[in-house]
């Protein structure tokens, strides 16, 4: 065994390579992404960046079916596109250990919601989950989840929270085994096919349900693995009330054990299904338990039925009552719960914060989407149109100083949307904005749908080559994918093969912009405006610009102080001194194209 | 032993690289270290929380609990009230007073509060450390992106968790040889900086 510090993530790939895997797929989400890109750097491991989170299921899917252990990455976000297929991978089951890892983020800190993918994938698939409470525990949970796959045929998660995949601390680690089972496909069809074939065998019953079946005669055999799991413990302390830690639940109630002074007693539940035996030795005799779980009262609401079902008279508190229903736990959270539910006392009201001006998300000074959006800004000002937004760095224009976009849903909504408000009869121009890594994950059937129905509307696709927002991952309209260069799909390409008409247009020209879009508004159908120019974070390392820097400062003497730029533009770079517009040098990246914004043309 | 750090700044500041530093030394020291970010989706300009957690036994939480930050290092005054409340009362703060506007604030939507009022606030609470400029320091000592460094310096003259010329050794281990003695200048100037404000 070694010892080294790793980030939650670090130690999940680390763990899925002693393992043995062989194809892993993922699309990118805060927190899970670095896996993905951290698999691929293990030697014999396949690693991509599939379109979205249910083709990277399927493609690791085959891999298990193809006799070698495979893991699929994703956050909750991407859990909920996959869904339709883990719908019908527990029916299958699976060949070689397959992993899939859905990363949930309680709070939304880095998210379009918050969720608890525990549902989906435990309550609703009937699949069996770990959920870590420690970066060491998702090292140990990844490596033992392949191995109980493989036995159980079951497809095993792991639900590492925010607080997991991007904390670091010491793990111990082993050794990387080179796996060498062959790949071989064996036909099995009556597994493998999902379809309502009538089953001779069972007196004509239909596969679904056969394999329903096949599902529930499982849930048994996960009960008794989960039973004698490492990663569920009691603590014995005295007390009549008893607290469970549920993931990461349970390191903040350590945490908040270790302030309050005294020992607990503590039940540590990291599986699912519950290990029954073990709760329910440990509620015996207690007349209130605490569940602290992220973010639903999963545990929580199987507690509550297994009291039921042994006729156990039990205080149950969670996130249910008691605590609060929605946001992050912390130890101070539970802290405060511990001492309320020893008092007997209702969790307290909490006390209302005091507001500290908050850093809006913003595009990074130099960032092609300020001109995009500047552009956009300017055409619907004029015209009166909707603009539905999408997923990316773009999305910031929602916010002040922008407040372009009137909608953000989850990935691909903008088009869809978009031509449905013209359907509704809405009769100004309707915008679909949607950035080229979105295109490709769930834009391209909305398009097609919406040029299918006969939509009359204007999408545009922010093509700046990446994946900005997660840390610049590929996707097919780059000029790599994760291990090597290959030709780009195109946005443009793609839509114009659909039938729609094509526009192209540099964003960091703003006045080109706004006449393009102007001119995509005026013709009839779908229009698609490829407003194409590389992300100038990624690319401009590289020093590849679509743009040409050069110095940019605001003349003192044009400039009346107005603060048109400041208020409608948002760059980080310029601020208001003295009555006075100013260009903070260091913050500059002399993309000038605030150059536009300045109607009294003060700024050079 | 236990020691909790947090760091909070504004990102581009070298927030991280600090914390990194930091942690660093206390793993090669033998200590068990857990450490985490809060921080915004933004690349450049957003709120970045830092938090170092020392020990020489178990460390459950991620996350530095409220109230029990040794020390809290203040890259930006407003970043360092967002989160003063975790500061231990035993604790020490150091808060570099250069503040960075935010955009609400340059638009008027929002007020941000003078360096006097950030004073007055955290000195209401009873707390105890030093408020610096350490941007004006970097300044001028010719470069802006120096103010971690000197940030890292006065720190080594608040606790005495980690030698000091241990992290200055690592620090410079993680940074272009180029800058090895304006690093070094920028290390000491804020080391001094402690004792003459204090």
């Amino acid at each position: 065994m070694q010892k080294e510090f790793m980030l939650g993530n670090e130690a999940i790939a680390r763990a899925a390579a002693e393992a043995g895997v062989k194809v892993v797929a993922g699309y990118p989400g805060t927190p899970a992404t670095e896996i993905v890109d951290l698999c691929g750097g293990y030697p014999g491991v396949y690693a991509e960046w599939s379109t979205n989170e249910k083709h990277a299921f399927e493609v690791a899917t085959a891999a298990s079916l193809t006799n070698q252990r495979a893991m699929a990455v994703m956050k909750h976000n991407g859990t909920n596109a996959a869904t339709d297929f883990l719908m019908h991978v527990n029916f299958t089951g699976v060949r070689a250990g397959l992993v899939l890892i859905s990363a949930d983020d309680p709070g939304g800190l880095s998210s379009q919601c918050e969720e608890d993918t525990r549902i989906l994938i435990h309550n609703y698939a009937h699949l069996p989950m770990f959920d870590p409470s420690s970066v060491q525990e998702a090292y140990a949970m990844t490596k033992a989840a392949f191995a109980l796959s493989e036995q159980t045929e079951l497809v095993f998660a792991l639900r590492p929270v925010m607080r997991i995949n991007h904390a670091g601390g010491m793990v111990e680690y082993g050794e990387i085994k080179q796996d060498s089972r062959p790949a071989e496909f064996v036909i099995d069809r009556k597994r493998f096919v999902m379809s309502a074939v009538v089953e001779k065998e069972s007196g004509g019953e239909l596969r679904p349900k056969m394999r329903h079946r096949w599902l529930n005669a499982k849930q048994d055999e996960l009960k008794a693995l989960m039973e004698a799991s490492p990663f569920n413990w009691t603590e014995a302390a005295p007390g009549e009330t008893g607290f469970v830690g549920c993931g990461i639940g349970y390191a903040f109630l350590k945490e908040a054990e270790r302030i309050h002074g005294a020992k607990l007693p503590i039940l540590k539940l990291s599986t699912l299904p519950l290990p029954e035996g073990k709760v329910l030795d440990f509620v015996r005799g207690l007349k209130r338990v605490v569940v602290f779980e992220e973010v639903e009262p999963v545990v929580e609401n199987l507690l509550k039925q297994l009291c039921f079902e042994h006729k156990i008279v039990l205080e149950v508190l969670g996130r249910s009552e008691f605590l609060p229903k929605e946001g992050e736990l912390s130890a101070n959270l539970v802290l405060t719960a511990v001492k309320a539910a020893l008092e007997g006392k209702p969790y307290p009201a909490p006390a209302p914060a005091q507001y500290v001006s908050a850093r809006t998300r913003t595009q990074c000074s130099g960032c092609s989407h300020r001109g995009l959006l500047i552009a956009l800004k300017e055409v619907v000002r004029k015209n009166g149109g909707v603009v539905t937004g999408d997923i990316g760095c773009h999305d910031a224009g929602t916010f002040e100083p922008m407040n372009l976009q009137a909608t953000i849903y989850c990935m691909g909504s903008s088009i869809p949307m978009a031509y449905g408000v013209k359907k509704a009869g809405f009769a100004k121009p309707v915008y679909a904005l949607i950035g080229d890594s979105t295109f490709f994950h769930n834009g391209l059937t909305g398009l097609a749908s919406a040029i299918y129905n006969g939509g009359d509307i204007t999408v545009i696709v922010a093509y700046n080559s990446t994946t900005a927002m997660t840390g610049f991952q590929p996707h097919p309209g780059s000029p790599t994918n994760l291990r090597q260069p290959i030709a780009p799909i195109e946005p443009g390409a793609v839509a114009a093969a659909m039938g729609a008409k094509v526009f192209r247009c540099n964003p960091y020209n703003v006045e080109e912009t706004a006449r393009v879009i102007e001119e995509a508004t005026a013709a009839e159908g779908v229009k698609v405006v490829v407003a194409e120019a590389l992300c100038y974070l990624k690319f401009g390392r590289e020093g590849k610009l679509s743009f040409t820097p050069r110095k940019v400062a605001v003349d003192e003497a044009v400039c009346n102080g107005c603060g048109l730029c400041v208020r409608t533009f948002g760059c980080p770079a310029i601020t208001l001194k003295d009555g006075k517009a100013t260009i903070e040098p260091s913050g500059c990246n002399g993309c000038a194209v605030c150059v536009s914004v300045c109607k009294r043309g003060a700024i050079k | 032993m236990k020691f909790d750090l947090v760091i909070a700044g504004v990102g581009g500041q070298g927030n991280i690289l600090a914390s990194q530093v930091i942690a660093k030394c206390a793993m090669e020291a033998g200590y068990n270290v857990v450490n985490t970010e809060t921080k915004g989706a933004a690349q450049r300009g957003g709120s970045v929380l830092s938090h170092v957690r020392i020990a020489d036994g178990e460390i459950y939480s991620p996350l530095v609990p409220v109230g029990q930050a040794d020390v809290l290092l203040g890259f930006e005054p407003l970043e360092a009230l967002r989160y003063i409340n975790l500061l231990s009362k035993d604790g020490k703060f150091i808060i570099n007073t250069a503040p960075v506007p935010t955009i609400l604030a340059n638009m008027k939507v929002d007020e941000y509060p003078s360096t006097e009022q950030i004073v007055a606030t955290i000195k209401e609470k009873g707390l105890d450390g030093y408020f610096l400029d350490a941007t004006k320091a970097a300044k001028e000592l010719g470069n802006i992106l120096l103010t971690n460094v000197v940030m890292l310096g006065a720190f080594t003259a608040v606790s005495d968790v980690l030698a000091p010329e241990v992290i200055l050794a690592k620090l410079l281990t993680m940074v272009n040889e180029k800058f090895h003695e304006d690093d070094s200048r920028a290390f000491e100037l804020g080391r001094g900086m402690i004792s003459k404000e204090g």
